[in-house]
């Protein structure tokens, strides 16, 4: 690649297809951004100046992202990361790595560009690299379903492989209205979404649903997953949640006459009719995280077990919430907007816990580049300018030849500036915006704990084991046993083998392996 | 003067919010002035020398403008009007006494009372359809100070809370004892419309009232039809109406 100024490149390095594609990647992120924020959600919070932590978190997002997964994936290639995601309920899935990952780094690009102070060929080789990661890891985390994303797939995700939903589903317990079951299922579900959006200040973000997976004529399985419970790292939960015994859970739920009609890149649903508590006919209860073999129930062992699990689960969620509420009225504006800046940068983080190379002052401090912003993010500005970065599109860089017709509005408009292709016929470009610079945050720094399934460990420690460790589905042996291969060796002593170790924990299916046969 | 590489924009608009317009205006001409003055061209400046060049002072210096112009920014959070009450408008609203005060939607449907006693006070989007209506007493529930309040001494039975925050965040310590929530903002998709979903709280979101004071017994139709998601692309909105019992 031939270099035309210290930082200045020329086109040899880059072809026509990675821009074809890269450039094909960014609008399909762009028009399902524009449908999602106009159609999915009107937020507002009267305590978390929101607005302009969002617009905060985009502009970290961009000057690291590219430095960040770059690391990560020197210890671990990213299609290697989303085989693990495909087996754990890490927050490595929706909205995390299907829709944050791209849009949080093309925003805080698209923003940069509406100031003037980016041109669309500024940082041309991070672009094409983070849209690369992006769709390696897409790829790979949804192979069973064969689809890029949850949009591409008509809105629907089915991640999980046979194996896993068999178990799933012979060791949901069911439960109906008024039942102990029912009961303390729906207070702990509520609780705990009620505990999230207040983790991730006022976002969605530490709870995702997937599915929906077909049970009989009458039931659909859907999975809920809820990250980021306990010490963990969002430094604002250090002493809060110390009682809280897992940072992961997740919740197979069987839906009874309930057709889920949208799971989206969001992880949020719609279905017919709404699915209210008295859907809810069967529930399981697991944990994982990077050092776990896949799921672990969680007081699975009995229903009176799993009752008496919720109802625990359900009261130190309850007293998490209050005493995190409490902290977070008595924050600064400026503590609040780094809290949620940072949960919003850093759901991507979990990528380096899985790696074995996350470090606080990559995640948890707001780049000086993107720092030296905030005067700009009062609230108004704030809101104003995000509405037009995701649904009004009425900034100069959004605009079109007049002829364009854009998806979902028809209007002569797009959300994401593509590459030039002009850099292949020898327009200069800047590849990368370069290496993470110092951060700083306003928050207490992170307390060195981190609660994990091997018991709360260093930090040192946790990626010291992540490194380390293989799940035994993710290893050589097993990890390219697909669901075709299945299909047609359901009959060997391999398969057999595959289904035991997914088995392991199963309290209605261990050690039975294929024997069990389909429904 | 050098310029930026946008200036020359064959389809570009004006932003459609001013104060959109007039930061990006600043931005730019800042940008534009530093990247001048730099001697440098853009592949040095742009991730080089502009990291040093285009400060945070630069950023204040351009919202004290706008605020020399008697200009005040709306608030969204509390807290920054509480931080700075010199550069937010709006200020009224907050310290108004509770006891005294209502929300005054222009658009609210408002009625004389039923032979049921109930005056109409405006609608709202319901959540969930419900077998019955939700009828309680109104309390409004707008700051930390009233959160912290009911965190002490519970929240009183049958409160349908009376809300302008849409999020799940505000009222997250003691949302699972309203016996109903009308929020005068958001969607049925908001995340307190998705919490009280979850709870199983009937609950109106985006609701235009008016003439309601804390206090005031209401009654909610939960039992009309849920406003369905794909009404907010273009569909038929299905409202929901809540009285005021005055009999």
């Amino acid at each position: 690649m031939g270099s035309t100024g210290n930082n200045a490149m020329s086109h040899s390095g880059i072809s026509y297809p990675q821009l074809l594609e890269t450039n094909n990647l960014m609008q399909n992120c762009g028009d399902e951004t524009f449908w999602l924020c106009l159609t999915r959600t009107v937020q507002g919070s009267k305590l978390f100046p929101v607005s302009p932590y969002i617009l905060l978190s985009y502009l970290n997002a961009f000057y690291r992202y590219p430095s960040l997964l770059r690391k990560i994936e020197a210890r671990l290639p990213a299609e290697q990361i989303a085989d693990r995601a495909r087996n754990m309920g890490m927050k490595i899935q929706n909205s995390a790595l299907g829709w944050a990952l791209p849009n949080f780094y093309l925003l805080g690009r698209e923003l940069l560009l509406s100031l003037g102070m980016l041109r669309p060929q500024d940082a041309l080789e991070d672009v094409i690299f983070v849209m690369d990661f992006w769709k390696r890891y897409m790829l790979s985390w949804h192979r069973n379903d064969g689809h890029i994303t949850n949009r591409e797939f008509g809105h629907r995700a089915q991640i999980l492989p046979d194996r896993r939903l068999e178990v799933f589903h012979r060791d949901l317990y069911e439960c109906v209205p008024g039942d102990s079951l029912h009961t303390a299922a729906h207070a702990f579900l509520a609780m705990a979404s009620q505990y999230g959006f207040l983790t991730s200040c006022e976002s969605r973000i530490s709870l995702t649903n997937s599915g929906p997976y077909r049970l009989d004529d009458h039931h659909e399985l859907i999975v809920r997953d809820f990250m980021d419970l306990a010490e963990c790292s969002l430094p604002w939960l250090d002493g809060i949640a110390a009682d809280v015994p897992y940072n992961y859970l997740t919740v197979p739920m069987s839906v009874r006459d309930c057709h889920f009609t949208i799971v989206d890149d969001w992880g949020s649903f719609e279905s017919k009719p709404d699915f209210t508590a008295e859907h809810l006919a069967g529930v399981g209860l697991y944990t994982s995280d990077a050092l776990t073999e896949g799921y672990m129930p969680v007081g699975m062992a009995s229903r009176d077990q799993l009752i008496a699990t919720l109802h625990s689960l359900h009261g130190v969620l309850k007293e998490a919430t209050n005493k995190l509420w409490l902290r977070i009225a008595g924050w600064t504006r400026d503590q609040m907007v780094d809290a949620g800046a940072l949960v919003y940068y850093n759901i991507i983080k979990d990528l380096a816990h899985v790696a074995g190379v996350f470090e606080v002052d990559d995640w948890l401090t707001i780049d000086r580049r993107a720092a030296r912003f905030r005067p700009l993010l009062n609230d108004e500005f704030a809101g104003q300018m995000l509405g037009s970065l995701v649904a009004g599109l009425d900034l100069p860089n959004h605009q079109q030849s007049p002829y364009v017709m854009m998806q979902h509005s028809d209007r002569p408009a797009r959300t994401y500036t593509p590459l030039p292709y002009s850099v292949l016929s020898g327009e200069e470009y800047v590849p990368s915006c370069g290496p993470i610079q110092p951060g700083s945050s306003h928050l207490d720094p992170k307390v060195d704990r981190y609660r994990t399934s091997a018991g709360t460990l260093t930090l040192d420690e946790y990626n010291r084991r992540a490194r380390d460790f293989t799940p035994a589905l993710c290893t050589d042996k097993y990890r390219f046993l697909c669901e075709t291969w299945v299909k047609y060796n359901h009959h060997t002593a391999l398969a057999n083998e595959l289904y035991e170790l997914e088995q392991r924990e199963s309290r209605t299916l261990r050690g039975r392996g294929t024997g069990n046969r389909p429904r | 003067m050098k310029k930026l590489y946008v200036d020359e924009d064959r389809y570009g608009a004006t932003p459609a919010n001013l104060l959109v317009e007039t930061v990006r205006n600043a931005v730019t001409e800042l940008a534009r002035r530093r990247f001048d003055a730099s001697a440098v061209d853009w592949p040095q400046f742009v991730f080089g020398v502009s990291d040093q060049l285009i400060t945070s002072q630069d950023f204040a210096d351009i919202e004290r403008r706008i605020l020399d112009t008697g200009y005040r920014f709306g608030w969204s959070a509390v807290i920054s009007q509480r931080e700075r009450p010199d550069i937010y408008g709006g200020a009224d609203e907050l310290s108004a006494d509770p006891a005294g005060f209502s929300f005054e939607h222009p658009e609210a449907a408002t009625g004389e009372p039923d032979s049921n006693g109930r005056a109409q006070c405006g609608f709202g989007e319901n959540v969930v359809r419900r077998p019955a209506n939700a009828v309680g007493v109104a309390r409004y529930v707008r700051s930390s100070d009233r959160v912290i309040e009911y965190m002490k001494s519970g929240v009183p039975a049958g409160t349908i809370a009376i809300i302008d925050d849409s999020g799940g965040t505000l009222t997250a310590p003691i949302l699972e004892h309203f016996a109903g929530i009308v929020c005068a903002g958001g969607t049925v998709r908001s995340h307190l419309g998705i919490l009280a979903r979850e709870y199983g709280i009937p609950c109106l979101m985006n609701a235009r009232i008016r003439g309601i004071r804390d206090g005031d017994r209401v009654e909610i139709e939960t039992s009309a039809a849920a406003m369905a998601a794909e009404a907010y692309f273009g569909g038929e909105a299905k409202l929901a109406r809540v009285w005021k019992v005055v009999r």
